[in-house]
């Protein structure tokens, strides 16, 4: 038992994949507390849009939200890694470990530190791939020229290929993608493609590119979480797992549904593996050594970088 | 009421040295929509003749939002020209009005401060803090810095109304200086029209007879 | 309980704050101070000093700097230049030579140009300026009705704000979280719907008392495709504008700056001075500042409506209501014509919306439809009494036809509005059709 808690967490949009595993802890939270810790999601942005959501917490205004890394590279450095290309976290196994112990990474946790956050869970962004209309890129020359949505270490990649970057707001996205303004497009595999419909026109699909993700997370505000009662801090952090596997099984489930459709309706194109070496080669190293060198003054880039292989091959040992 | 009338100097020079700046900021503004157009088409031919879309396109436009957005406030106040419903106000005349004038000032003053502060507090943030744009990562605090500024300049234009005001309700007969003076729909409406129509016809609204250069 | 426990009573918090905002507004605080004012307040409330006040400090810029707003300068720029490169005339004198010969003919042609000139114009009141000004001396050196003349320039103003450009839609895109581009393209047939009958009523009414709109004489084909040429920059904006959005080679901005490039470029070669232009764009920028601050200044409290709940309380119950789902948009849009009384269309919507929306999406309507509806709605305020803007503007110009002439002029539109309206709900297609093409 303990004392009546309300935590509003803010999170832009609709409900989804990324919120399912926070839904299910708002529900186990109350169970095991008698109903006394209630955690509520706002969507829509109502408390805060996507950008200012950690704003909002420096200043004490939620218990929580949900933020994505490259929604702004600047407030958090350190969390950019997780948007470079070819880390090897195409393993979901994998990428939950990985990702949990980075959670615990100290430049992970003081980007957040500097607006007064934590780190909770990942969300566990499946990877990337392309979606896109016209000539099927089955050759890497073939991306030359390209007009590809793609952000981030990704669209760097993408442009050492010899494509051309274009940004655009994903809501209008589909519809310059459909009318040929855009020739394709890199969301998380499968479900954002669905929710931007993008494969609603597109023709094509990359299947094993994996080029690279992002990091959307959930992060608590630290006051608040130093407030609660220790056997609240403990079933919340004990129930991570329980948000994690949620959410990837949500997204196995939106796969489970979407590639047979996929298929159906587009070309599938899939690389050698001397090309993806080739592709590694050209848009992997460079991009790295790029990121590491950008950002050494502001922090342990070479060590944050190299936690993440170190983990994974933990987590390969592991298995 | 000799007294009055020297104050009504004072504030009427102080108008119309805040009215210079204001006109500065306003004209920022307008530059600012200016290359906004033509940003867009250098984005549009540069996108769809040579495939080489302008770097940062939106991100530049998000982070010169702040200067159309804000710069012209001001100005807009100075001239009246922010929405109000005058259809209880502008049955009022004399020390009644002025009073309801200086009340909605005072509520002015009062946001606008805590905006000045706690706005420059989130230009602080990301001066100190770091934040840059979603794709070029153009740093954010120079578009952030604008708020404070310009609502710092709204808020002198405040106080220069509430001297106005304050004025009036103390000697109702004085004449009008600093102060945007109510206007009724009809009055709204010629406004519009001389808007619609280009003449250059002096700033109605601006008592100060300190018309745009 | 929406909310279970946390806070004292949401509901409670938010029926005081919507009073004294109600308050404010009344004693004729600034919206944009009234409304940032009672959110704050609402906000400390809620959360306290330092919480709130942060939150609040973080609205201006945050709601600012979306690009989807970027669009608005580009739209208000266009109306500007349009206005002071005098392309009104040659849009009438065109709409005069094909038209001319219907019963009512100049009526009708003055909606087909006001329509025209809504496609290089967003605000409905400054086109019923200009049309009052172009338009009524011909019709009355016919012999037309001075009541008829004046209410189809007040009325064929409020086309402005369907046809894209608008800066009414933009924003209700941008509340609403749709695609813009969807949203302008939506106006678009209900825009010429509107316009058709408009026009299919002066027809009639011409037949039935043909002294009120005498007939004039058909123009020769001649003249009539040598007025032609003079209406080719409107095409041109429209053709950008529409193409743009339909066929995605552009977002709205870079349409609307192509637009506005385009009108520029016209207006300079029609010898428009520098000083004009100028001071088009020190008008574009004063209106985007108060347009703006609008904006942030209400979403500062819609910001603290958010927290309250209210907006999901307000749809739990909604929905809860044993009534038919075409019953309560019925009365949301009776609600909706008597706060446009008394408010502006841009603020009315702002307001309401966070509350409105949800409700209307959750009983099963189609957010683009309700849009546009909505919308609509906002026009017809503008041409009915007690502050029908446009009867004003349209007095102001003719002060020799006074105001209860313009707004008894106004009787035949409002008809025609009515008939539009329940149109628009029978036939939702009208709304959906060119949206759809998109998806
Ligand atoms: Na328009
Ligand atoms: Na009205």
């Amino acid at each position: 038992d303990g004392p009546s808690v309300f935590w509003k967490l803010s999170m832009w949009g609709n409900p989804r994949a990324l919120s399912a595993g926070m839904e299910e802890l708002s529900k186990v939270v109350a169970e095991e507390t008698g109903g006394k810790f209630q955690i509520k999601i706002f969507y829509g942005g109502q408390l805060s849009p996507a950008r200012e959501n950690l704003d909002a917490l420096v200043v004490n205004g939620f218990e929580g939200a949900a933020i994505c890394n490259f929604y702004h590279p600047g407030k958090n450095p350190a969390w950019m890694v997780f948007s470079l290309p070819f880390l090897p976290l195409g393993d979901p196994k994998v990428d939950k470990y990985v990702r949990s112990k980075m959670f615990e990474h100290p430049a992970i946790v003081a980007d957040m530190e500097r607006w007064n956050a934590i780190p909770y869970v990942s969300g566990l962004l499946p990877q990337y791939e392309i979606l896109g209309k016209g000539k099927p890129p089955a050759e890497l020359n073939d991306w030359q020229g390209k007009r590809v949505r793609a952000g981030g270490g990704l669209g760097s990649a993408m442009e050492k290929l010899g494509a051309v970057k274009q940004t655009l707001p994903a809501g209008e996205t589909s519809i310059a993608f459909q009318r040929g303004a855009l020739d394709a497009a890199a969301f998380p595999y499968t479900y954002a493609h669905v929710a931007f419909k993008i494969n609603e026109e597109a023709e094509w699909f990359t299947s094993n590119l994996a080029p690279g993700t992002s990091e959307c997370g959930w992060v608590f505000n630290k006051t608040s979480y130093d407030a609660l009662p220790p056997q609240y801090q403990k079933l919340l952090m004990d129930n991570r797992d329980l948000v994690m596997d949620i959410e990837q099984a949500a997204y196995a489930t939106q796969d489970e549904k979407n590639l047979p459709e996929f298929e159906k309706t587009m070309t599938k194109v899939t690389y050698s593996d001397e090309q993806l070496a080739e592709f590694r080669e050209i848009a992997g190293k460079p991009v790295w050594d790029e990121w590491i060198a950008a950002n050494k003054y502001k922090f342990d880039s070479q060590g944050v970088f190299d936690a993440i292989w170190q983990y994974a091959e933990e987590a390969k040992a592991a298995q | 009421m000799q007294t009055s009338a020297s104050k009504a100097t004072g504030l009427a020079r102080a108008s119309r040295s805040l009215a210079k700046v204001e006109d500065l900021a306003n004209l920022l503004a307008a530059a600012a929509i200016f290359l906004l157009m033509v940003l867009g088409v250098v984005q549009i031919v540069g996108r769809t003749i040579f495939n080489a879309p302008v770097h940062g396109y939106i991100d530049l436009v998000e982070l010169s939002m702040a200067g159309m957005a804000f710069l012209g406030a001001a100005y807009c106040q100075r001239l009246g020209a922010h929405i109000r419903m005058e259809l209880l106000i502008g049955r009022f005349h004399g020390r009644t009005l002025w009073l309801l004038e200086i009340f909605g000032t005072l509520v002015g003053l009062g946001i606008l401060g805590v905006l000045i502060w706690y706005g420059g507090q989130h230009f602080w943030r990301s001066y100190t803090l770091g934040d840059t744009t979603i794709d070029a990562e153009f740093p954010v605090w120079p578009s952030k810095l604008l708020v404070p500024m310009a609502f710092s300049l709204w808020f002198l234009r405040l106080l220069i109304q509430l001297w106005g005001s304050v004025r009036l309700a103390i000697n109702p007969a004085a004449q009008p200086v600093g102060v945007a003076m109510i206007k009724d729909a009809a009055e709204h409406a010629q406004d519009e029209m001389h808007e619609a129509m280009g003449d250059d016809a002096p700033d109605a609204g601006t008592s100060d007879g300190e018309g745009r250069s | 309980m929406i909310l279970g426990i946390g806070f004292a009573d949401p509901l409670l918090v938010g029926l005081i704050a919507l009073s004294l905002l109600l308050l404010l507004v009344l004693l004729g605080v600034r919206v944009v101070f009234a409304a940032s004012t009672v959110g704050l307040l609402g906000l400390v409330e809620l959360l306290g000093w330092s919480g709130a006040a942060g939150i609040v400090g973080t609205v201006p810029h945050s709601k600012s700097s979306t690009y989807a707003l970027s669009v608005l300068p580009m739209f208000i720029f266009i109306g500007f230049l349009a206005f002071h490169a005098g392309m009104t005339r040659q849009l009438f004198v065109a709409a005069r030579n094909w038209l001319g010969w219907l019963p009512g003919g100049l009526a009708v042609a003055t909606v087909l140009a006001t329509a025209g000139f809504a496609a290089v114009s967003g605000a409905s009141t400054a086109t019923s300026a200009v049309f009052a000004r172009v338009a009524i001396p011909e019709m009355l050196r016919y012999g037309y009705d001075r009541k008829l003349a004046a209410g189809v320039v007040a009325a064929g103003g409020t086309l402005a704000t369907l046809i894209p450009p608008s800066a009414i839609i933009v924003i209700y895109a941008i509340i609403v979280e749709e695609s813009v581009g969807k949203l302008l393209l939506a106006g678009f047939l209900p825009g010429i719907f509107s316009a058709l009958v408009y026009a299919a009523i002066i027809v009639a009414w011409a037949k039935m008392r043909p002294e009120q709109a005498p007939s004039v004489p058909a123009s020769s084909w001649r003249e009539r495709f040598t007025s032609l040429p003079g209406t080719f920059p409107v095409v041109l904006v429209v053709l950008i504008i529409i193409s743009a959005i339909y066929s995605g080679w552009a977002t709205p901005t870079e349409a609307g700056a192509l637009g506005a490039a385009v009108v520029f470029v016209l207006a300079l070669l029609k010898g428009t001075k520098l000083t004009t232009i100028r001071s088009s764009l020190m008008e574009s920028a004063k209106l985007t500042a108060m347009i703006f601050a609008l904006i942030w200044g209400v979403l500062i409290f819609v910001r603290f409506l958010g927290f309250s709940g209210i907006p999901e309380a307000f749809t739990s119950w909604i929905v809860s209501l044993d009534v038919h789902p075409m019953m309560i948009m019925i009365m949301i849009l009776l609600a909706y014509a008597v706060l446009g009384m008394f408010m502006d269309a841009i603020g009315m919507l702002l307001l309401t919306l966070p509350v409105v929306y949800p409700a209307v999406i959750a009983l099963g309507f189609d957010s683009i439809w309700f849009g546009i509806i909505v919308v609509k709605m906002a026009e017809v305020c503008l041409i009915t009494p007690p502050i029908g803007l446009n009867c004003f503007v349209v007095n102001a110009v003719r002060p020799d036809i006074s105001l209860p002439q313009v707004f008894k002029g106004i009787t035949l539109f409002f008809v025609a509005d009515v008939l539009t309206i329940i149109g628009l709900l029978m036939f939702p297609e009208i709304v959906t059709f060119l949206p759809d093409l998109l998806s």
